[in-house]
């Protein structure tokens, strides 16, 4: 198996504060990487540093084997002009908690804006949207506007967008945690029917259930540090810190 | 009875205790009765004193005969006055279209992270923003005085050179004026209307990796434009009127034209301020109409369903009278549809 990500000492404070205190982690090709933590854990931010949208202190992160947003200088890294980082997200997809639809632009329109802006023919990134709605379950939907649509309707759509650029990486940040309870069932059936399409995904989430049933490897993260990480079996039921047991009986 | 319903005020929070109603009433029988609505007596007195005020007003429009409305038509079209009008609508339009796209560039250079373009467009805006219009026109037109040419070029290298009087004819005058003027305001429109659009737009578009500039002309400004059409449009209108204060440096806008008909024929000085009073009108209302239908394009997407334009409520009232229960939603939906193409 090859890598898709690979974190190494991934380190970021705010001031005084360490958000990330020197993080490593690999993800494999076409796994499924649930990132679970009590919020202020850092989760979120290190999921962010994976496409750049938080820039790192330290250590670096690789997708594919490329460095992002950092290219080696001498015996430094030196940040990448914008125009290169906007070129590498591209290739990373990015689900976000509160799905940042385009609100004046379509459900057709949303979904084919970044292909048409990396120069896709219209009738291709079309074509290729209806096709992604569909897998999504919207296709009746494309001349929609977002704020016509239910929550688990956008975040489908927002996630319709983010495969639209055939991504070989997909990030979640809590991808359910701005819906109703009864919605939240259809965003994760459409998550959970891209695992194991190929494409690599990491979910931060705090959905125990769907970590157990979908995840490859879960990692615990508190205070900017990997607590433990492991397969499902073994971090749900038998912690073998006392930090993840507690958060794990708070949050069930 | 009355002792029963008479409402008592509780002494303390605690002991409040909900009014009882006497035994005798049947609410059974008054629930299957319409709820009669509140009256306003006093909205009915103050639409009759207000009413009577404006029929007294209209009368005199008729009986006062100084409103000299027969001669009025001989001037709504008098060649001076169209000449006129011409300066005023070009000066109004030119500077419209200069200032907002300036506008745009200023705020964006405030917003930027160069503190070289945010201090000094900072200090544009300081600058004219404080000063009266009337000053910087009239400064203008004396700019001859204190710089008999004006050039670009490199600091103490070769200059490209022309005359200021030459420069600054009657309309360039006034476009240059207005517009200095004018873009110190809408950039702080424009800024508001950046500021306004949700960061997660933004993360959004960076996050798809969509270009710098497409992610402001196709998701950034669009959505901004949403708060700046109404505020600019209302710069727009004061741009128009602000348009008479050429007058006073010797340019015959509209208003300008009125005041020297005005001295030439001081008898019909009432008519020819009426004149100018209904061309000011009709330019006011054309931009109305035109803001709504603007305003209407850029919140496609802010609301579920778009309220009616003035024509569908029309039609729908219509329709109404055909059929009465038609729902109305149907149509609104299609409207929004329309709208997205």
């Amino acid at each position: 198996m090859s890598l898709a990500v690979e974190i190494h000492h991934a380190t970021k404070s705010y001031g005084e504060r360490n958000v990330l205190d020197g993080i490593d982690l690999t993800v494999e090709q076409g796994s499924v990487t649930v990132i679970l933590g009590p919020s202020g854990s850092g989760k979120s931010t290190l999921l962010r540093a994976i496409n750049h949208l938080e820039k790192l202190d330290e250590g670096y992160v690789r997708v594919d084997g490329e460095l992002i947003g950092v290219s080696v200088h001498g015996e430094r890294f030196r940040e990448l002009s914008e125009r290169a980082i906007l070129k590498q997200r591209a290739r990373i997809g990015f689900v976000f908690q509160a799905f940042n639809l385009f609100p004046h632009l379509t459900i057709l329109e949303n979904v084919v804006e970044a292909p048409l802006s990396q120069g896709l023919p219209s009738s291709e990134a079309k074509a290729r949207a209806r096709t992604l709605l569909t897998r999504v379950g919207l296709a009746d939907k494309e001349d929609a506007y977002p704020r016509q649509l239910s929550g688990g309707q956008q975040q489908r759509v927002a996630i319709a967008r983010a495969l639209a650029l055939e991504p070989s990486v997909i990030l979640f940040d809590e991808p359910t945690s701005a819906l109703d309870p009864e919605l939240v069932g259809e965003v994760l059936a459409v998550i959970r029917g891209l695992a194991g399409s190929g494409t690599t995904l990491i979910v931060v989430t705090h959905e125990l259930g769907f970590a157990r049933e979908v995840g490859d490897h879960l990692v615990f993260i508190d205070a900017g540090r990997i607590v433990e990480q492991g397969p499902p079996s073994e971090l749900l039921d038998n912690p073998r810190h006392q930090r993840t047991r507690d958060f794990l009986s708070s949050v069930l | 009875m009355t002792n029963v319903l008479r409402r008592t005020r509780p002494l303390g929070g605690a002991s409040s205790e909900p009014p009882r109603l006497p035994a005798e009433i049947d609410l059974a029988k008054l629930s299957e009765r319409k709820v009669l609505p509140l009256r306003h007596p006093a909205q009915w007195v103050l639409t009759i004193v207000v009413l009577v005020l404006v029929v007294n007003f209209g009368q005199t429009l008729f009986t006062n005969s100084e409103w000299g409305w027969s001669k009025l038509g001989t001037w709504l079209f008098n060649p001076a006055i169209l000449t006129g009008i011409r300066l005023t609508l070009l000066a109004t339009v030119i500077s419209a279209v200069v200032s907002f796209v300036a506008g745009i560039l200023v705020a964006l250079a405030r917003l930027s992270r160069n503190p070289v373009l945010s201090t000094l467009s900072w200090l544009y805006v300081w600058v004219f923003r404080s000063l009266p219009l009337i000053l910087v026109l009239i400064f203008l037109y004396n700019l001859g005085n204190l710089y008999p040419s004006i050039g670009i070029g490199i600091p103490f290298g070769p200059q490209f050179q022309v005359r200021t009087v030459s420069v600054l004819t009657d309309l360039t005058l006034g476009v240059v004026g207005l517009s200095l003027s004018e873009v110190a305001f809408s950039s702080e429109i424009v800024r508001a209307g950046l500021l306004a659009v949700d960061q997660g737009q933004h993360e959004a578009a960076k996050a798809l990796g969509i270009p710098r500039r497409r992610q402001f002309t196709r998701i950034v400004l669009p959505q901004a434009l949403r708060s700046i059409v109404p505020a600019y449009v209302n710069q727009i209108v004061g741009l128009l009127k602000g348009s008479s204060l050429l007058f006073y440096v010797s340019l015959l806008d509209l208003f300008g034209v009125v005041q020297s008909l005005g001295s030439t024929y001081p008898t019909d000085i009432i008519q020819l301020l009426v004149v100018a009073s209904i061309w000011y009108l009709v330019f006011t209302s054309v931009i109305s109409i035109i803001q709504f239908y603007v305003e209407r394009y850029y919140a496609r997407g802010a609301f579920r369903v778009l309220p009616p334009t003035p024509m569908q409520r029309v039609r729908r009232a219509l329709g109404r009278s055909v059929a009465p229960f038609s729902p109305a939603a149907p149509a609104s939906t299609t409207s929004l549809r329309e709208d997205a193409r």
